[in-house]
């Protein structure tokens, strides 16, 4: 499963406000392939989009700093690496698309203008071949009349049209690695499902790998091979889809699947779970998950580590996979 | 059960978007010649794309604006024609729960005053019995009485949603209107406030209308679905026959995009291209035509009815009695075995779990 050199290797990044007591991004680890689409799931909060901005270079300018791991990416530890080492990265060898296109496109400028200086920024070519470039990328991301769509502006289109706009723009360059944060979030599930297809269209055809963050495990299902659920700002459970899908392990996937509603017909009342997510600045010590948990006993007063469970499969719960686990067990756990 | 409690008929309701100094003013048809019955006691789910005319309707439906034709007929009456103590007696009836209810609501006022004051609006009660009844209702969404000190910043979005409801339920409506009710909490929040939902429904005979982009939460929560597109309703049927065998083009279309959280569920499933038209100038004939694969030629020119073409189920489509179309899969939907038995660990310890807590009568901010 393990390449012996992935084409991105992240090792326990951490990501702490300064002066406070716990990171909000604890030690997480994971690596990715080639052509791979890697799916990190979790509710709003734990830490996702830290993540991918802590690789793409994108905490400055904000109190957060990465304060240990490495993050290697051809040759190159994207968390130390110099400030202009990453901004010729980004948007060439490493892109990434945002939630809301709007906040990353610039409204004064033609959207055919936008790509080809994407290009331009890192490629000594003539306009004219950016602009032919530009038209080209409009086309590969199936935007109708593509020719024509050069001279607009971004409020003259759909959200789904900004939203390819941006794909177009974020492979423009050919990255080997594209970071997507909730690219169709924002979108009705009609237009996310034309988004969902040219992404993994478009990854099959140039074998860029990708990152895809999410909250919605049909996302997951639909787009990843390898998946990372996060928690408080640790990945709790990571395998492949069909492990993850298959043979959830960790409390917090099984209840997280358990609250959501089956298409499959009536479920009865939903098995939930009960509180919510704590509060960046009171992170408990030991399992973050131990006051929501039904599984919580005294052990998880220590933070459990990601331990294999199985080739590519890793659960980070002292009790997974929880089938020992006897009912009345359970302690509260303090915070 | 099968009592109507509010009709609509004919309902439309157009809105002035432009208004240049020379020539005619762009106008927006939000809903166009919707007719549709909400039966006592059930939940009415109303789905559709973005900008489709689900909020316009459910404004119309309560009032909160009124229609450009038709009519709302809520026992026996026009809602239109009440004033003065019976339209006041309207408001109390039919309640209305938001994305977010505090973004319309005073954030100086403390939860306590925000639930009560429907209560002191509508003249209910002495001011203790308000105040107990501000207690029960907040014990009933899962809150303290405490909190009723609080102020609205205080409180995570789950729990704000929960004191919606509370306020909602302050005049003991029959009706519940909520208007993407649980859109914007997380997966684990919106699993608790939709069984909040459920359990006051039932507890408490309403009527719920609701209206949310998720098609799972829709199926889970609703017994009836009105499907939408372009400001007309276009299927109408009990949930769980809409989503395993759906009669309208759109509606398959609609339910191919869900996602599937389930392995093997990955599959190409772009069947409607592009976006939706303008509702400025809408498609003639069928509105659904330029995005319709089983398009003929009379879809483009003639208008489909809403039709009744079995019992239990309303469709506007030519050709509903020809298609045979594709609903969700449900067995893809379904969970293999073992994780099944995960499932139920899951399900088993979490039920002691809350056991234990009501036990100790340990005081639980959520659920
Ligand atoms: N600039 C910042 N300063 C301080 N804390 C921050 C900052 N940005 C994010 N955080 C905190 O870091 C935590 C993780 O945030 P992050 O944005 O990564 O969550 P997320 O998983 O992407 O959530 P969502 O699904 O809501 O996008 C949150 O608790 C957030 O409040
Ligand atoms: N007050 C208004 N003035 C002008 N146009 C309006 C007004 N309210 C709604 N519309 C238009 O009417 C149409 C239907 O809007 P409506 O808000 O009912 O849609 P919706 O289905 O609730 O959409 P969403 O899912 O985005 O909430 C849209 O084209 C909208 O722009
Ligand atoms: S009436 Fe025609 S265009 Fe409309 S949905 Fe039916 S087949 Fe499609
Ligand atoms: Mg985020
Ligand atoms: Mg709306």
């Amino acid at each position: 499963m393990t390449d012996p050199s992935p084409l991105l290797d992240v090792r326990g990044l951490s990501i702490r406000v300064a002066g406070t007591a716990e990171p909000l991004v604890d030690n997480v680890s994971f690596t990715l392939n080639a052509g791979e689409t890697l799916c990190i799931v979790g509710e709003s909060g734990c830490g996702k989009s830290l993540t991918a901005l802590a690789l793409m270079g994108l905490l400055e300018g904000t109190p957060l700093r990465v304060e240990r791991g490495s993050a290697m990416f051809q040759g190159i530890d994207l968390l130390s690496a110099a400030p202009d080492v990453l901004r010729g990265l980004r948007g060439d060898r490493a892109a990434m698309i945002f939630q809301e296109p709007m906040t990353s496109l610039n409204p004064a400028l033609r959207i055919g203008e936008q790509i080809a200086e994407a290009v331009r920024a890192h490629r000594d070519i003539p306009r004219d071949a950016a602009r032919a470039r530009a038209a080209e990328m409009l086309q590969r991301v199936r935007i109708p009349a593509a020719g024509k769509r050069l001279d607009e502006y971004p409020h003259q289109l759909s959200g789904g049209m900004r939203q390819r706009v941006m794909i177009a723009m974020a492979l423009a360059n050919d990255p080997a690695l594209l970071i997507a944060d909730e690219p169709t979030t924002a979108l009705d599930v009609t237009i996310q499902a034309q988004i969902l297809d040219l992404m993994r269209n478009l990854g099959a055809e140039t074998g860029t790998a990708q990152i895809m963050i999410t909250h919605d495990l049909g996302v997951v299902a639909e787009m990843a091979d390898k998946v990372a659920v996060m928690y408080a700002g640790r990945i709790v459970e990571a395998g492949t889809t069909a492990q993850v899908f298959d043979d959830p392990q960790h409390p917090y996937t099984l209840g997280l699947m358990s609250s959501m509603p089956s298409l499959a017909g009536d479920q009865g009342r939903l098995v939930t779970i009960p509180g919510s997510v704590p509060s960046p600045d009171d992170m408990p010590r030991g399992c973050r998950f131990a006051a929501r948990c039904p599984f919580a006993t005294a052990q998880c007063e220590a933070p459990p580590p990601l331990a294999p469970r199985g080739t590519g499969h890793a659960v980070a719960c002292w009790h997974a996979p929880l089938e020992d686990f006897a009912v009345g067990q359970r302690r509260e756990v303090p915070a | 059960m099968t009592q109507t409690i509010l009709s609509a008929r004919g309902l439309v309701r157009r809105f002035i978007t432009g208004k240049p100094l020379f020539g005619a003013p762009t106008v927006v048809q939000a809903v166009n010649d919707v007719s549709l019955e909400v039966r006592q006691g059930e939940t009415l789910a109303i789905v559709g794309e973005s900008g489709c005319g689900k909020s316009t309707l459910a404004r119309l439906l309560t009032r909160l604006i009124d229609p450009t034709e038709g009519s709302v007929i809520y026992g026996d009456r026009d809602i239109a024609s009440l004033s003065g103590t019976e339209l006041r007696a309207l408001r109390r009836e039919m309640q209305f729960i938001f994305q977010d209810p505090f973004s319309s609501l005073n954030p100086r006022m403390t939860v306590g005053a925000l639930i009560e004051e429907p209560l002191r609006i509508h003249r209910l009660g002495t001011a203790p019995e308000r105040r107990a009844k501000v207690a029960g209702l907040l014990r009933k969404v899962g809150l303290r009485p405490e909190h009723a000190d609080r102020y609205p910043h205080e409180f995570s979005g789950g729990q704000r949603q929960r004191i919606g409801i509370a306020r909602a339920l302050a005049t003991g409506p029959k009706i519940v209107v909520g208007d993407e009710p649980v859109s914007a909490l997380d997966v684990s929040i919106q699993a608790q406030v939709v069984n909040i939902l459920e359990d006051l429904k039932e507890e408490l005979g309403l009527t719920l209308i609701i209206i949310a982009h998720d098609l799972a939460v829709i199926r889970h929560i609703s017994d009836r679905v009105a499907v939408m597109y372009l400001g007309e309703i276009v299927e109408l049927g009990d949930a769980a026959d809409l989503f395993a065998t759906p009669a309208h083009p759109y509606t398959e279309a609609l339910l191919s995009a869900i996602p599937i959280p389930a392995t093997g569920a990955r599959k190409a499933r772009t069947m409607l291209e592009g976006d939706p038209p303008n509702p400025i100038a809408p498609p003639p004939g069928c509105r659904f035509h330029t995005r319709c694969p089983y398009a003929q030629a009379k879809c483009r020119d003639e208008r489909p009815e809403l039709r009744t073409p079995s019992p239990d189920r309303q469709v506007a489509c030519h050709f509903a009695e020809q298609l045979s179309l594709t609903g969700v899969n449900a067995a893809m939907a379904a969970r293999p075995d073992a994780a099944q038995r995960r499932f139920a660990l899951y399900s088993h310890a979490r039920a002691a779990m809350a056991g234990a807590q009501t036990d100790k009568t340990k005081p639980t901010t959520e659920e």
